[in-house]
């Protein structure tokens, strides 16, 4: 690394990021808080430190890609966007209401910075791999970042996608596992072990690094890497993360905060 | 019509750099060409149509122009959803070429006879539908085809379709005429219209008239064909490889239902049930009903 990571900045960004997944869920009542508070760390590095991209010029062919493979996390991400000015944060107030841009998962194009459509699991890295391999043909340096659960990995597409993307050598393809163990019914290691997932993911010709999914130090320098294959970012993320009480609940995986256990996120998160 | 539908796409990608292909391993030999003319433009993905598709999307999301070859069971149905939001709800130009709509594959048996496909796809919004009757209407269509671009499934045989002189020049979203006739229309679709091509001699010995239109585009449906048909006609019949439900008959079924006056129609396609029978592409259309000579029995008998 050639300069000093500023971890207070980074802080204060994915600090505003988890108070308005919380604000905007808490309102809506509707849809995935836990998973939107663990991924909120890796986006804040990926949109503040690691993307290249002109939040003015959305469509320009040159832009780094990120694809929000686990689109039910979509809350962290139209808070990201809205920290990093790609549209207003009073967008985020329209969230659950009728007639809103922002539904519950991605949609794309519905705002500004929303690539493709996710909602359903192991479409992402697919579509990461097409816009790879057309970067690399225009020789545009044109990196893809593909977000993805880890009970997304269930779905068999993925590996689909991991054999291609190692047999081409698509090393402008990135693919961060936001690992925080737990899906919709309990930890994913009782319901569909993936374990050893690096080994796995090596097995198939990748990359791939475990980063401890809440630390810019390790997060920001993993995404940045340059090699001659794709690569894999496992980051070791704690479903709920900032908010005590839904910390490595999987009952929090999309449930909705009461006014009382709004105060205290909200307290928590100041 | 497979050989011309590449060579069409062979020839779009000598013109437009952003023309890509990718083969779920199904090229025989007929794809040597473009994957030695277009490198990085040509991708075997190997059987893996979920990843084919999405590839497919995430090149034409970057401006490409991609065409995706493969098995029409396993290139619609196995990646029904991918079609649905990568392609279809990003509206991107994918082109889904199908190898062996209806029963072309014949003695393959059940896993690969494809007459569920139209029916699966016809819901699609962006979806065009294309079902070319024979290779040169194969190669015309392509053709056109590929100026509009897609998202579109053209849903063409195995090979060795026969050919016959059309005359009409086909354009998409317009029904051709095969042959005229005066008193009943029978609007088929795919390579399955040499079959209503012998359904109309069989009827001309027994006096009655019959107009064979080649309705190769399935979606969009050409409506104001079928209305100014339902105007002039005593009857209207359907004809496909395809399930009852769902597909060429259905779409008819469709856009007359909602007529204040029309004649009387009927459809003919493989009943909704499993054709656990094995043989050649005769055999199983003679074994469900769509073959020529019982066509033509039963639309004597229905206009008694």
């Amino acid at each position: 690394m050639s300069e000093a990571i500023d971890t207070a900045a980074f802080a204060v960004h994915a600090k505003n990021v988890r108070r308005m997944i919380v604000e905007m869920i808490y309102r809506a009542k509707c849809s995935h808080i836990g998973c939107s508070l663990s991924v909120a760390d890796i986006l804040t590095a990926l949109y503040f430190g690691v993307l290249r991209f002109d939040p003015a010029h959305p469509d320009d062919p040159k832009r780094d890609r990120l694809i929000m493979s686990k689109g039910h996390g979509v809350a962290a991400l139209y808070a990201t966007l809205a920290e990093r000015g790609f549209f207003a944060r009073e967008e985020l107030d329209s969230y659950g209401t009728d007639g809103t841009r922002l539904a519950s998962h991605v949609v794309r194009n519905a705002l500004p910075g929303t690539e493709t459509s996710n909602g359903s699991g192991g479409h992402g890295l697919s579509l990461g791999i097409g816009m790879a391999i057309a970067a690399r043909n225009a020789g545009n340096g044109a990196r893809i970042f593909v977000v993805s659960g880890d009970g997304e990995l269930e779905e068999g597409s993925v590996w689909e996608a991991l054999l291609f993307g190692s047999h081409h050598g698509l090393a402008n393809v990135t693919m961060v596992v936001d690992q925080n163990g737990m899906q919709s019914e309990g930890s994913t290691e009782t319901i569909i072990g993936i374990e050893p997932l690096a080994d796995k993911f090596r097995a198939f010709g990748w990359d791939a690094a475990v980063v401890d999914g809440h630390d810019f130090t390790q997060l920001i320098p993993a995404f940045s890497h340059s090699g001659s294959r794709p690569r894999v970012v496992i980051a070791k993320t704690t479903k709920g993360k900032g908010v005590s009480y839904m910390e490595n609940k999987w009952q929090w995986h999309n449930s909705s905060p009461n006014d009382e256990q709004y105060k205290i996120a909200m307290e928590e998160l100041s | 019509m497979r050989f011309e539908v590449v060579k069409a796409i062979y020839q779009a990608g000598l013109e437009d750099k952003r023309v890509c292909f990718v083969s779920g391993d199904y090229g025989h030999a007929n794809t040597e060409e473009f994957k030695r003319d277009f490198p990085g433009r040509y991708f075997n993905a190997g059987m893996s149509e979920q990843n084919i598709i999405g590839i497919a999307a995430g090149l034409a999301l970057s401006g490409m122009k991609v065409f995706v070859y493969s098995i029409v069971p396993f290139i619609t149905l196995r990646c029904l959803e991918q079609i649905k939001i990568d392609v279809c709800h990003h509206n991107v130009d994918v082109t889904i070429i199908g190898g062996g709509g209806g029963f072309a594959y014949a003695n393959a048996g059940v896993t690969h006879y494809a007459i569920e496909d139209v029916a699966a796809l016809r819901a699609l919004p962006n979806m065009k539908i294309i079902s070319p009757s024979n290779p040169t209407e194969a190669r015309l269509l392509m053709q056109a085809l590929i100026k509009v671009g897609g998202p579109a499934y053209v849903r063409i045989g195995r090979g060795k379709e026969p050919d016959f002189e059309l005359e009409y020049a086909p354009e998409i979203g317009k029904a051709g005429i095969v042959r005229s006739g005066d008193d009943i229309t029978l609007i088929a679709s795919g390579a399955i219209i040499t079959e209503a091509i012998r359904v109309r001699d069989m009827l001309a010995e027994q006096g009655i008239s019959v107009e064979v239109a080649n309705m190769h585009t399935i979606k969009p449906l050409d409506g104001d064909f079928i209305r100014a048909r339902a105007g002039i006609r005593k009857a209207i019949f359907t004809l496909e490889e395809h399930n009852i439900l769902g597909g060429l008959g259905g779409a008819v079924a469709e856009e007359l239902a909602e007529l204040p006056q029309r004649p009387l129609f009927k459809r003919f396609g493989v009943p909704d049930m499993w054709p656990d029978v094995v043989g050649s592409q005769q055999y199983l259309r003679d074994a469900v009903g769509i073959g020529a000579r019982d066509v033509a029995e039963k639309i004597r008998d229905f206009l008694r």
